[in-house]
């Protein structure tokens, strides 16, 4: 019987752990990113778009926000193939986890812009901007703003979301290391090493976020 | 003084629990029958081998073949039920006469205990639609391939993805995950054991998957004390007339949809 910690047979795999760790900044660069597009596109649609509009973004958001992100896993990857929509792990993962957090980024966001009173669009509009750049220029650009810190706390859970695509078969840190411990059978510490990996990449997101949040919001209110 | 009061009564404990212990545990054919009862360790997690019915009871392939095991001798069956690792310890401590329980042949094992020959036995297999031509695992190169982390298909097929470069792993955490990627064809080809396709054939469209070629073969004896030969070699020949008979075979069928995999005798 071995209970001592031993991290040896584990770090002797560290080239493995650092490719989990590419994988899981991949997923989530891409998820953020395409993530805040939605937010965006959703957030204006919801607040300024005719009914049409508004109420299937407002659908979308009850549907997403009420469901678990394994199951929206799930579905992408084992119910759309049935719909003739065939995604690799991958793929699907990145989907997944973008319309996913499109759903709260279009919540966080929508929040913002009403926070844009009304009598500065007044003021734009008789300023005569046009319609795009009102909402470029005076809603989003201040809206931002206002929910950045929760923006960027949702794109940090996002980041921890990422450990549970290994159910549809992605490849990421948490997938790797449960491949590790059914190797090496030392789950002790491979997941101590990879709750170390994780820290590391968040606070270094944290940093990230705040450093982008002082660089992007210069101007002062 | 007191002492060796709680001294003698441990004393005694000890005795009266060895005493039982030796009773209960027979070497002989003819110590089973004088006894009345044939005593066995199964394990009742192990489906389709031994689980309990929906009336609680034990029931399943192995528990058959103790129970035929007990008609031939003439003496009911009094199961003990063991968990997988409890099972060398149960012969070892001489509780239970024998082992029935998928009980894999491992040279390793064999240095504690004996093994009777072989009366089942089951495979790790590729499983993959009819339609898909695949022999061996050269023919798995640019096929997605699924199997469950950790099972004994994924040391295996992860070492032929090694071998033959462009074999595409994909690894899902249970069964039904790893199943519902083969019916959703997320994956051309999985790895599983081999009544695996039973639960296949359950789902929509199973019926469009077979076995293609095995990977490995576990095979399962009774297991005995190193001290009872007699027994052992009275099981051995019983076991011989019940593979000749297809009784094993019939079991199987019922049990796993599949006649048993080709026994090895020693």
């Amino acid at each position: 019987m071995q209970t001592a910690l031993q991290f040896g047979p584990v770090l002797v795999h560290f080239d493995r752990l650092m490719h989990g760790v590419v994988q899981t900044l991949y997923l989530s660069f891409w998820s953020i990113i395409l993530g805040a597009i939605i937010g965006i596109l959703g957030a204006v649609g919801r607040s300024f778009g005719p009914r049409w509009v508004s109420l299937p973004i407002a659908a979308y958001v009850e549907l997403i926000r009420n469901t678990p992100l394994l199951i929206q896993l799930y579905f992408v990857f084992f119910t759309l193939p049935l719909l003739g929509l065939r995604f690799s792990s991958h793929t699907a993962a990145i989907i997944a986890l973008s319309v996913h957090l499109g759903a709260y980024a279009t919540e966080i966001l929508r929040a913002g812009v009403e926070s844009v009173s009304k009598g500065q669009l007044e003021a734009a509009r008789s300023l005569g901007l046009k319609p795009y750049r009102i909402i470029r220029h005076v809603v989003l650009a201040q809206a931002v703003r206002a929910v950045y810190p929760a923006l960027s706390a949702q794109f940090i859970l996002q980041l921890m979301g990422t450990s549970i695509v290994g159910a549809i078969a992605a490849e990421e840190l948490t997938a790797i290391a449960n491949n590790l411990v059914m190797d090496t059978f030392r789950s002790f510490e491979v997941y101590i090493t990879i709750a170390v990996i994780y820290f590391v990449l968040i606070q270094g997101a944290s940093l990230f976020f705040a450093g982008l949040g002082r660089l992007l919001f210069r101007w002062k209110v | 003084m007191k002492f060796m009061k709680i001294a003698a009564a441990i004393g005694l404990a000890a005795a009266a629990l060895a005493t039982v212990s030796t009773t209960a545990f027979a070497q002989t054919v003819d110590e089973i029958i004088a006894r009345g009862k044939l005593i066995v360790a199964i394990d009742t997690t192990t489906p389709p081998y031994a689980f309990l019915d929906a009336d609680l009871k034990p029931t399943g392939f192995d528990i058959e073949v103790a129970n035929k095991m007990g008609e031939a001798l003439g003496v009911p069956v009094e199961f003990v039920t063991v968990t997988s690792p409890g099972r060398i310890p149960s012969l070892l401590t001489k509780q239970v006469d024998m082992v029935v329980s998928i009980f894999s042949i491992t040279p390793a094992r064999a240095i504690q205990i004996d093994y009777s020959i072989p009366y089942a036995g089951q495979s790790a297999v590729v499983i993959a639609p009819k339609s898909t031509e695949i022999k061996s695992h050269a023919d798995l190169v640019g096929k997605k391939v699924g199997l469950t982390r950790g099972a004994a298909e994924d040391a295996i097929l992860t070492a032929a993805a090694a071998a033959n470069p462009g074999i595409e792993i994909l690894r899902f955490d249970d069964y039904p995950s790893l199943m519902q990627a083969m019916l959703s064809g997320q994956i051309d080809v999985m790895g599983g054991g081999d009544y695996g396709e039973i639960y296949l054939k359950k789902s929509a469209g199973g019926d469009d998957f077979e076995q293609k070629y095995p990977l490995k073969t576990f095979f399962f004896g009774i297991g005995f004390n190193k001290e009872a030969d007699d027994l052992r070699q009275w099981v051995n020949t019983w076991l011989m007339i019940q593979k000749a008979d297809g009784v094993l075979d019939a079991l199987s069928m019922k049990y796993r949809n599949q006649p048993l995999p080709a026994l090895p005798v020693f």
